[in-house]
């Protein structure tokens, strides 16, 4: 199944990414953000927070935001 | 009137949503815009790699071997060059895969501001969408909420400024600069160090929510590495001089020129005790000691300054002083012989004569 993946780590990108059927948010999370920990970050499903056994759906919008960005001086 | 009210909330969500799409639109054709541009000086770059093909041919046709070789080894080079430009071209044209929003994503995510971040404040006339933060402390040390503020007619010029403001409600600038209200915002201008593609592209994207909450991360998190004014120096002040940043009770305050220094940076007047940075303590060239304006005064003969002190009673340096004395005692000694001289004269008649009426 195919679900649209917005990652707003780094550069940040958005793009569908196919998964196996009933994975659930935890190891989409485990998959794509290897070494990181969900703590880091606002994870939503749907524009809506989930619990980290969720199955995820065909169609889902799954966003994953850090809460830790490093500024800089411009 | 409960249903009106809601019905006018909407209205106006809607309005921002409109407004919030054309901007987008606009932003859109701004990058279309930049390909096109690079579209003509890309065609100018495949005549260019073309262009020696009739020299080419005039030489084989005429037997001009060497010059039909010059002609290929010109013709190598320019594919180089020409290469590098379509990878350029390439790389542009596959970036711009942004699609705009529907009018409905982008009422989700007002929806989504309003349930994540708090209400945010929507000015029609300034044309501006708000989020106030939650107070930010960082290292314990508060800065309040702050206001983060896009300009939705500015989105259009995300790539070459930025669209939004960093407004401190609450401010506790730094000590060193009153334009830092944060270690990463200066003048209401945040630098968004690491989240700085992700932040554009969210609202390239129209990802609004996102946009908002990244600033948020930014501003919740403290850069040691780069900070405008790092937090071990935020109390303290910068000294106007050499720029090193130090504690309130470590600074002196230059009452000649207003400003704030270290204290390698500043000295004091050795007559009155004010206190003076070097810049504006002088120098006496009698005595080298450092004196304000006011303990000084100029010399009546050789009008250069010195400190009140090392002028005498009549306004004179130690050098005019002894110049003086010395000039007198001349005088004094020039005068004591002049009376003989002129007794000799007369008494003897010298020169004189009788002149008949």
């Amino acid at each position: 199944m195919r679900i649209l993946f917005i990652n707003n780590n780094g550069s940040g990108y958005a793009d569908y990414v196919n998964i196996a059927e009933n994975t659930t948010i935890d190891q989409f999370f485990a998959i794509k953000m290897q070494g990181e920990q969900t703590g880091d970050y606002l994870i939503r499903v749907n524009r809506q927070p989930v619990p980290k056994d969720y199955c995820l759906c065909d169609g889902d919008r799954v966003t994953i935001t850090p809460v830790k960005i490093e500024g800089a001086i411009c | 009137m409960r249903k009106e009210k809601i019905m006018k909330k909407y209205k106006n969500i809607v309005r921002l949503s409109n407004l919030l799409l054309e901007a987008l639109c606009e932003l859109k054709r701004q990058r279309l815009r930049q390909i096109q541009s690079s579209f003509e000086d890309f065609s100018y770059k495949c005549c260019d790699a073309t262009k020696d093909s009739h020299l080419f041919y005039a030489a084989i046709e005429k037997g001009w071997l060497s010059g039909a070789e010059k002609v290929i080894s010109r013709v190598s080079r320019n594919l180089n060059d020409f290469s590098y430009h379509l990878q350029r071209f390439k790389e542009l044209i596959n970036a711009d895969e942004t699609k705009l929003p529907k009018l409905s994503d982008v009422f989700a995510e007002l929806s989504q501001i309003d349930q994540e971040l708090g209400e945010y404040q929507f000015d029609l006339k300034e044309r501006t969408i708000s989020v106030i933060t939650e107070p930010i402390t960082l290292d314990d040390i508060p800065f309040g909420p702050f206001e983060i503020k896009l300009f939705i007619d500015q989105i259009n010029k995300l790539y070459t400024d930025s669209p939004f403001r960093v407004i401190a409600l609450e401010p506790n600038p730094a000590g060193a600069d009153d334009n830092v209200t944060h270690p990463h915002v200066s003048s209401e201008r945040l630098c968004e160090g690491d989240g700085h593609v992700s932040i554009r592209r969210s609202l390239e994207q129209g990802r609004f929510c996102d946009f908002f909450t990244m600033i948020v991360s930014v501003l919740q998190t403290y850069n040691p590495d780069s900070p405008y004014i790092s937090l071990d120096d935020w109390e303290g002040i910068s000294c106007y001089d050499c720029g090193c940043t130090v504690s309130g009770d470590d600074c002196y305050y230059c009452e000649s020129c207003d400003r704030d220094y270290c204290s390698q940076c500043s000295t004091y007047c050795q007559m009155c005790d004010t206190t003076l940075c070097l810049g504006c303590a002088y120098e006496c060239p009698s005595c080298n000691e450092p004196v304000c304006q006011s303990c000084t005064a100029k010399c009546k003969d050789c009008e250069e300054v010195f400190c009140k002190d090392c002028l005498t009673e009549d306004g004179l340096c130690q050098s005019c002083e002894e110049q003086r004395k010395e000039d007198s005692d001349e005088e004094q000694a020039s005068e004591s012989k002049k009376p003989e001289t002129c007794v000799a004269v007369q008494s003897n008649s010298v020169g004189e004569t009788i002149v008949h009426a």
